[in-house]
């Protein structure tokens, strides 16, 4: 079975999520789109703003979904899954969850990479964050939720750039410094290239290719950026790392830096399986199994290993892979002897 | 002395880093009593000696031992241990995780190479 793609959209209150959604459903590329929304609050205001025809949705009105209703985003999406495959419900190719402004996406993301019943069946496409270009910079100052949405997104839309022009006032420079890896698009009055929005993923069920350069934003970030808050930069290795370094390393991240590690990235050369790089993705302290590629996508095969974390110091990161891997051929050579 | 400069100088970026990492200020020293060995002290708290012998790995002590008070000491074949040990005692509120791999693949392949 090919899995489904699944598209998380996030982003701050008022940033214009419901607008952009609204119009995406709109679009024939995303017909068959089933759609899950979840509000924070008693009473469920938001469905009411999306139209729709022969989309499916469902709301989430328990809470937020990130951290009250987890299990019941997979039970929606295992439900929605399993009466498309009774007949129920139409034939949809796609789920768009819409989560609410206050939620973190990185537990949104975790569950859907962990659940065992979601796996082979979903698969996720990429997280897209709405940042509202009049009142963006203000809500990015103001609350730490809304860098973490921009931090962790695959493609970041400014909305209401009629208000605004986020190059002149440098939202968009800031967004980028925050987060070099997404593609950012403009809307206005929620109007965007939706083939532009949900071509990040790194899996393509319409078998295009797997375009991991693209997904891993290669060559956007070259050394490390920070915007006071959240720091990204780009660790490269040009020998071969050792299977059992790379293990090291992210339990060791994981371990100390869980909860800070808003997103890692990489493609990996490992040493004992040359020619087939590995591609790896994590989420905080969750990471996907590794993928490993059949060939290298280009010419370049240096370690690529992109993090995004809130004050994490790039030179400590170099210096602990290094380390590890010094004490990991140090018992190799032991072994040898 | 078996570990050169740049060994040196890496290590104590890793703790001075995880220092940071937990969110304890302090600072790292070479520890004057062992050529390979390392002194975390912390702004507050007790100081730990951190050495390292080839091929016996990683041993944490007390920099200032109380008296009648024995420990014995941490020992670790490798840095994920030692700083287990170390946040343990210098940070033991800060946050730990451990790494977990989803059930989810990446690229709709199992972990051989197969389309599911």
């Amino acid at each position: 079975m090919t899995p489904l793609p699944v598209s998380v959209i996030t982003g701050f209150l008022g940033s214009g999520k419901t607008t952009v959604l609204s119009r995406l459903l709109r679009d024939p590329a995303l017909a068959r789109t089933a759609v899950i929304i979840n509000e924070f609050g008693e009473v469920g205001l938001d469905h009411l703003l999306v139209e729709a025809s022969d989309e499916e949705i469902v709301l989430l009105d328990s809470g937020c979904v990130c951290c009250k209703v987890r299990g019941d985003l997979v039970r929606t999406a295992g439900d929605l899954l399993a009466r498309r495959a009774a007949g129920a419900i139409g034939p949809f190719e796609r789920i768009v969850i819409e989560t609410t402004g206050l939620a973190d996406p990185a537990p949104i993301l975790q569950a859907l990479m962990t659940d065992p019943a979601l796996a082979g069946a979903l698969c996720l496409e990429s997280v897209i964050t709405t940042v509202d270009a009049a009142a963006g910079a203000a809500t990015l100052d103001a609350h730490p939720e809304s860098v973490k949405q921009a931090a962790v997104a695959d493609r970041i839309v400014v909305t209401k750039t009629d208000l605004s022009d986020p190059a002149v006032s440098g939202l968009a420079g800031r967004l980028r410094i925050l987060n070099p890896t997404a593609l950012q698009l403009t809307a206005v009055h929620g109007a965007v290239d939706a083939n532009r929005l949900f071509d990040g993923a790194l899996y393509d069920p319409a078998a295009r290719g797997t375009d991991v350069l693209r997904w891993l934003g290669d060559g956007a970030v070259t050394h490390g950026r920070h915007d006071g808050t959240v720091t990204s930069f780009c660790l490269r290795r040009s020998a071969p790392l050792r299977a059992v370094t790379l293990t090291l390393f992210l339990q060791v991240l994981a371990e100390h830096c869980g909860a800070g590690l808003l997103r890692l990235k990489g493609l990996v050369n490992v040493r004992e399986s040359p020619g087939r790089p590995a591609v790896i993705h994590g989420v905080q302290h969750v990471f996907h199994p590794p993928a490993w590629l059949d060939a290298w996508p280009d010419g370049d095969h240096t370690t690529r290993i992109v993090v995004i974390a809130p004050g994490l110091d790039a030179r400590w990161l170099e210096a602990l892979l290094d380390a590890l891997d010094d004490e990991v051929s140090g018992l190799e050579r032991n072994q040898d002897v | 002395m078996g570990h050169d400069a740049q060994w040196h100088a890496r290590i104590s970026r890793v703790l001075s880093g995880a220092l940071r990492v937990w969110g304890v200020s302090g600072a790292v020293t070479g520890d004057p009593g062992d050529a390979d060995g390392f002194v975390v002290v912390p702004d507050a708290g007790p100081a730990m000696r951190v050495r390292h012998q080839a091929g016996a790995g990683w041993t944490v002590t007390p920099r200032d031992p109380v008296a009648g008070a024995a420990m014995p000491p941490g020992r670790h074949a490798g840095l994920q241990g030692l700083l287990r040990q170390l946040r343990e005692d210098l940070a033991p509120d800060a946050p730990a995780g451990r790494l977990v791999i989803g059930a989810q693949p990446l690229l709709g392949r199992d972990q051989s190479g197969r389309r599911q």
